[in-house]
């Protein structure tokens, strides 16, 4: 609402209709919500989606059924999995996240052999709320589901399965982006991989918020074009806090969008003397937010020899 | 039992929440991480009101039980609080009417025939006889009034008494008839923990000249906290106890009644209002948009009889009877069971929503002055141990602060805003070069006693109420509000809450951490 304008009858529809989301799950803001003990009985068991057959299942589903699907509907572009040579299982890939894309663009472009023992931190209020939803993000993505509040026990499975050797894909930002910026991490993941010692693996996803923004439920028609940069992984320093941690973090990712845009050689360039371009977008209404961060990635011109 | 009262902390979940802005209400969007107190749920009325009234009356506390102390040719005056009490009017029948009329029955068959009934006004308007009749019902009034029922009048010095001074040099002065009763007996509504106790028969009952020792600059700015009446925390407090006290060893005998109100402020129609916003029902928002539109769209004075004919289905919560410290007591327990949450620390601004009415404009106009008094004298101070902001905080507050006066009950407000204000706005100062010259024109003692206005002096106490805030606050900001009205007042109008905050972040920084009191209903914020 412009500043002093007095709201019309469409206005306070509008608010109303998205303060009270019309026609979807009403929600409680989470600091009126009912205490209630945690019970493991209560949460959604995902055991059984990490069993050997579960695992066969999901390998079919993903290569033959989602990349399939996935692959005609866009046209991803995946770099930087040399990075993945020699390292050692576990880790944590941790990626911005702006679309329902990112994770299946993940699991789908990962190695086999790192895919079939990688699990995805999925927010237990949204995927997890009704049994076929959570069955089904257990099975395709061997979800499990982790408290978006944080909290002593919002991280317990994801440092069970750490413990069990999975490589865990973590969204710091909580949730996807409204408006295709990247959002201040959350420091839940840092705070993991300190503790477990646990490296972690930057993902830049550049374009699934253009192919397939929050709001829509399929990518835009046109096969859109998605680069998908994983980054060499963070070890925790001796003595490093989360804060520190989570900020490398972040400017690892920003540093992996700005080689998606130029060269590697040019933002490395520009990490060294600072000048890394901001991931929260450009300063100024609105308007200019959502106008930058919808326009299109440019058609990378397919050549036999590159 | 009932919930209590609850601090929401703001997330992308919460919906835009209610705020009111004098006769109107908006939906606002918070910051993310922005606190919200809201009072706990009502708590359930008393099913058998007549039997608890009768109760108290019989089994009173320290003190033997009335029916003992009213006799043949004694005699008795029943003294109660004016229709400032409670906010909005309650529906009908007020609680006065069921507790006077107990207290009448009962006298009538103790043989009592000196029996005078009077509204406890102090430097308050007088009370039309529609509202006598509305706050003591038909058989009281048809059986009382005029001739034994009247409102008090602090201007009439062949009615009032001098009583002498407290220790601490307080002149002690009240209305003779009561004085010179065999037994008093108050009748009180306790809305908020700043009332009842003393301050029922030392202010209700006083002269300009007794109301003044703890009415002033200096008592306001050593009240720390209004809501918190116990010895040391509020000087006004203090001051009305010793006077309490002076009164008790004069051997005034004083028989008091303090009843409660559950947290039922607004009707059916407007039920929203009373919940919690992400617990609204269709119902409610369909209810929402309608009123707010009809609000929105309807002429100025249809608006206000709207909100006028408000009556708040408030229930009874807590009769109890006796002497007056042990009573209130009990009373203040009732008040905090009701209104009392907790809230950790303080915080950088302190969001307010000003709503239509206040004490002093029942059935009459919300002019600036007294925007100030509700908004900083009144809200501001809905606190125990320390206030809701930092010290050097900024208040921002919601309201259209309308340049507007009822000529009929404000008459020297409107000379205070054109003439003090436009001065200075220094309550030390206003009280030192005006006060006198206001308390005693003859012009608003004529127009106090025999027309329908609020004392000479009344605007001054009003800013005075507002005198701790002031002293307070580093910066108070209205949104919504008249720039020049706001500009008198020394407070800086803003058009929209972002336009606040920004404004506020010269004061308080650029990223601030933010309190929204969510009242009305009222709540008391226990500030840890």
């Amino acid at each position: 609402m412009a500043a002093g304008k007095r709201p019309g009858l469409a206005d306070e529809i509008r608010d109303l209709a998205k303060g009270w989301r019309w026609g979807r799950r009403s929600v409680v803001p989470r600091s009126a919500e009912p205490y209630a003990p945690p019970s493991e009985s209560r949460a959604f068991p995902t055991a059984w989606a990490r069993t050997a057959a579960a695992g066969a299942a999901r390998e079919v589903i993903l290569r033959y059924g989602l990349r399939a699907v996935v692959w005609n509907e866009t046209s991803p572009e995946i770099h930087g999995l040399d990075n993945l040579e020699g390292l050692e299982a576990p880790v944590m890939f941790i990626s911005n996240h702006t679309s329902h894309l990112d994770a299946s663009l993940i699991m789908t472009s990962l190695p086999r052999e790192w895919r079939e023992k990688t699990a995805v931190a999925a927010a237990k209020d949204y995927f997890f709320d009704v049994w076929w939803r959570s069955a089904f993000t257990a099975l395709v993505y061997a979800g499990f589901p982790i408290e978006r509040g944080g909290g002593e026990r919002a991280t317990d499975t994801a440092r069970e399965l750490v413990r069990d050797g999975w490589n865990l894909v973590v969204f710091p930002e909580g949730t996807r982006s409204p408006d295709g910026w990247v959002q201040r991490f959350r420091l839940g993941a840092a705070r993991l991989c300190i503790e477990l010692g646990t490296p972690c693996v930057p993902i830049a996803i550049h374009g699934a918020y253009q192919a397939m923004p929050k709001g829509r439920s399929w990518p835009k028609p046109g096969r859109p074009p998605i680069s998908v940069r994983f980054g060499r992984p963070l070890d925790p320093r001796e003595g490093e806090t989360h804060q520190e941690l989570s900020r490398r973090m972040f400017q690892a990712v920003a540093e992996l969008f700005d080689e998606d845009r130029t060269t590697w050689w040019e933002a490395l360039r520009r990490a060294e003397r600072g000048e890394t371009p901001k991931l929260s977008g450009p300063s100024g209404p609105k308007w200019l937010r959502a106008w930058e961060a919808s326009r299109p990635l440019p058609r990378r011109s397919r050549r036999a020899w590159r | 039992m009932t919930r209590p009262g609850f601090v929401l902390e703001v997330d992308e979940r919460t919906p835009p929440l209610l705020v009111h802005e004098g006769e109107g209400f908006r939906l606002q969007k918070f910051p993310l991480g922005a606190r919200v107190v809201y009072a706990p749920d009502p708590l359930p009325g008393i099913r058998d009101l007549p039997g608890a009234i009768r109760q108290a009356l019989l089994n009173p506390h320290d003190s033997e039980p009335l029916p003992e102390l009213l006799k043949p040719g004694m005699k008795l005056t029943i003294a109660f609080d004016d229709i400032s009490l409670p906010l909005p009017p309650m529906a009908k029948p007020d609680i006065r009417q069921r507790v006077i009329e107990a207290v009448v029955e009962l006298a009538a068959r103790k043989g009592v025939e000196d029996l005078r009934l009077i509204v406890a006004n102090s430097l308050h308007r007088r009370v039309t006889a529609d509202e006598v009749k509305r706050a003591v019902g038909e058989r009281v009034f048809r059986s009382f009034w005029p001739r034994d029922l009247y409102n008090h009048d602090a201007e009439d010095q062949d009615d009032l008494l001098y009583i002498g001074k407290t220790d601490k040099g307080e002149d002690v002065e009240i209305n003779r008839r009561a004085a010179e009763s065999d037994l008093i007996v108050y009748v009180n509504i306790n809305l908020v923990a700043m009332d009842g106790g003393h301050k029922s028969v030392p202010v209700g009952l006083a002269s300009y000249r007794s109301v003044r020792p703890h009415h002033n600059v200096h008592t306001m700015l050593h009240s720390k906290s209004y809501m918190d009446p116990r010895e040391g925390r509020s000087a006004i407090h203090d001051s009305c106890a010793r006077m309490g006290h002076l009164l008790r060893d004069s051997g005034i005998r004083i028989f008091t009644i303090e009843t409660t109100l559950n947290g039922e402020t607004f009707p059916s129609q407007f039920g929203f209002l009373n919940k919690r916003e992400w617990e609204w029902s269709v119902k409610d928002q369909v209810m929402f948009l309608a009123a707010k539109r009809a609000n929105d769209l309807a002429p100025a004075r249809i608006r206000r009889e709207v909100w006028r004919r408000i009556e708040a289905p408030y229930k009874v919560t807590g009769v109890h009877a006796g002497e007056t410290e042990a009573v209130h007591e009990r009373t203040l327990e009732n008040l905090h069971r009701q209104q009392l949450v907790e809230v950790n620390g303080q915080s950088d601004v302190l969001v307010l929503g000003v709503p239509y009415l206040g004490p002093y404009n029942v059935n009459s106009i919300m002019n600036p002055i007294l925007v100030h008094c509700l908004g900083l004298g009144y809200l501001f101070n809905m606190y125990r141990n320390k206030p809701l902001v930092r010290p050097g905080g900024a208040v921002i507050m919601f309201h259209p602060v309308p340049w507007e006066f009822h000529q009929v009950h404000h008459p020297s407000y409107v000379d205070f805003f054109e003439e003090v204000l436009s001065e200075t706005t220094d309550p030390s100062t206003i009280e030192s070069k005006y006060e006198q010259q206001y308390a005693t024109d003859p012009w608003y003692i004529h127009l106090y006693r025999n027309s329908y206005a609020y004392h000479g002096v009344h605007p001054f106490y009003m800013w005075y109420w507002g005198a701790h805030a002031l002293d307070y606050l580093g910066d108070i900001i209205v949104v919504g509000g008249d720039p020049k009205a706001c500009a008198r007042m020394g407070y800086r109008a803003a058009t929209s809450f972002r336009d606040a905050l920004e404004m506020a972040g010269e004061t308080v920084g650029r990223s601030p951490s933010i309190t929204y009191f969510h009242a009305p209903p009222l709540a008391i914020a226990e500030v840890r």
